[in-house]
């Protein structure tokens, strides 16, 4: 009994995990400029790959195989915004434009 | 095969699949660009998507050494990240190509003006250099 | 606040190494970090250790919540036919003024919804940030300064 129901928590983080990560790849193929890719990239991303860890923590069932996983996770999770941000940074700092629709540039304002 | 079994290996087959088609998409971005940081982002997300990878045949087989090797590749993959944001910071736009692909931003004119300023000073300028003289 | 994280990290590597894997091992990993991050006390300068531990804690739970709810929005945003979009990078002045501060806050603003933090004035009292949604930056700033600033105040202060 304990058994199925760690196979449907897994199944259900491995299933939310994939659809997580498909839905960062449609929004990387329909956002349109850098800055909003980014935002599908780094959240939906992260929390895929992220539920795909836990899963095998879930599955293995030992404590250091989550200690590991654990590890894994947190150390995703940081590093995602991490790099999001000085590829953002960088990419405006070169004049990279955003997207025709954007609204305001209060950066540009300031470095101008 | 007990039920149990039978859930994780549907579960790991369908994972795959929205894996593998979520891949190809992401692929299908590196190739098409149009700008460099669009790539970088997509190799980024690239690399996330084979940890997912991992971790399913971490699953499937059992070893769970592999999420070490996810570990690694995570540490690989942000410290790429880190390095081709350098790169683009140190390097300027390269592919000239985008200015006509890509429309204008949206306040034009101090933009132009910046990139006048920017590719004047190019020679020689290296990343830490230009992020204070930037002011 | 960094007291306790090194204990933690400690306690997970004792268990790492010493490679037997049970709860108590992590309770006695854990317990012996903080005697010895207790020894070094004076050094690192650690006061209101567990006064702290709630508030961090409560951040943490706080910045789960909103990673959740972020990927949410993202996959809603991405999966609706008709995207309409009103992107834009926006100014936020900042109420806290350490270094380690500020990059905690960067870092949570990039992983909540719609938002992403950009760059840092150079005289570090503004924030710029891309948001996926401007059409009412009012009401960013002040979820922004109510919720995550707030909390990192409260939590090191």
């Amino acid at each position: 009994m304990i058994e199925v129901l760690i196979a449907v928590l897994t199944a259900l983080l491995i299933l939310v995990g994939a659809g997580f990560a498909l839905v960062a790849a449609i929004g990387l193929t329909r956002l349109p400029d850098v800055y909003t890719r980014m935002h599908a990239a780094s959240k939906a991303g992260t929390v895929g790959s992220g539920l795909m860890l836990l899963a095998v923590a879930l599955h293995a069932g030992d404590l250091s195989t989550l200690a590991r996983a654990l590890a894994g996770f947190f150390f995703f999770v940081l590093t995602a915004p991490i790099s999001a941000h000085l590829l953002a940074m960088a990419a405006h700092k070169r004049g990279y434009p955003l997207h025709e629709k954007s609204v305001r540039d209060e950066l540009n304002d300031y470095r101008n | 095969m007990t039920a149990a079994q039978m859930i994780l290996s549907s579960a790991l087959w369908l994972a795959l699949v929205v894996l593998g088609l979520s891949f190809l998409l992401t692929v299908w971005r590196v190739i098409k660009g149009p700008t460099l940081p669009d790539r970088v982002v997509a190799l980024d997300m690239l690399v996330g998507i084979v940890i997912g990878f991992i971790a399913l045949i971490a699953i499937r087989t059992g070893f769970t050494l592999y999420i070490d090797i996810a570990i690694s590749l995570g540490l690989v993959g942000f410290l790429a990240t880190v390095a081709f944001a350098r790169f683009i910071l140190a390097q300027g736009r390269g592919d000239e190509t985008v200015e006509e692909e890509v429309r204008p931003v949206v306040p034009a004119p101090p933009l132009a003006q910046k990139r006048k300023r920017a590719s004047s000073r190019k020679p020689g300028a290296g990343p830490a250099v230009s992020g204070k003289a930037k002011k | 606040m960094t007291t306790y994280i090194l204990s933690l990290v400690f306690a997970v590597i004792w268990v790492a190494v010493t490679g037997s894997a049970t709860l108590h091992n992590l309770i006695f990993g854990f317990a012996l970090s903080t005697l010895s991050l207790w020894i070094v006390r004076e050094q690192m300068s650690a006061r209101g250790y567990w006064r702290r531990m709630g508030r961090i804690l409560s951040l943490l739970v706080l910045f789960f919540k909103e990673l959740a709810l972020s990927a949410w929005k993202v996959a809603v945003l991405v999966m609706n036919p008709r995207m309409d979009l009103k992107p834009g990078i926006f100014a936020y002045p900042l109420t806290v003024d350490r270094d380690f501060e500020i990059t905690l806050l960067a870092n949570l603003i990039t992983l909540t919804p719609g938002t992403l933090s950009v760059d840092v004035s150079e005289d570090r009292r503004t924030l710029f940030v891309h948001a996926i949604d401007c059409s009412d930056v009012e009401a960013v700033k002040r979820d922004i300064a109510a919720g995550f600033e707030r909390k990192i105040m409260e939590a090191f202060r």
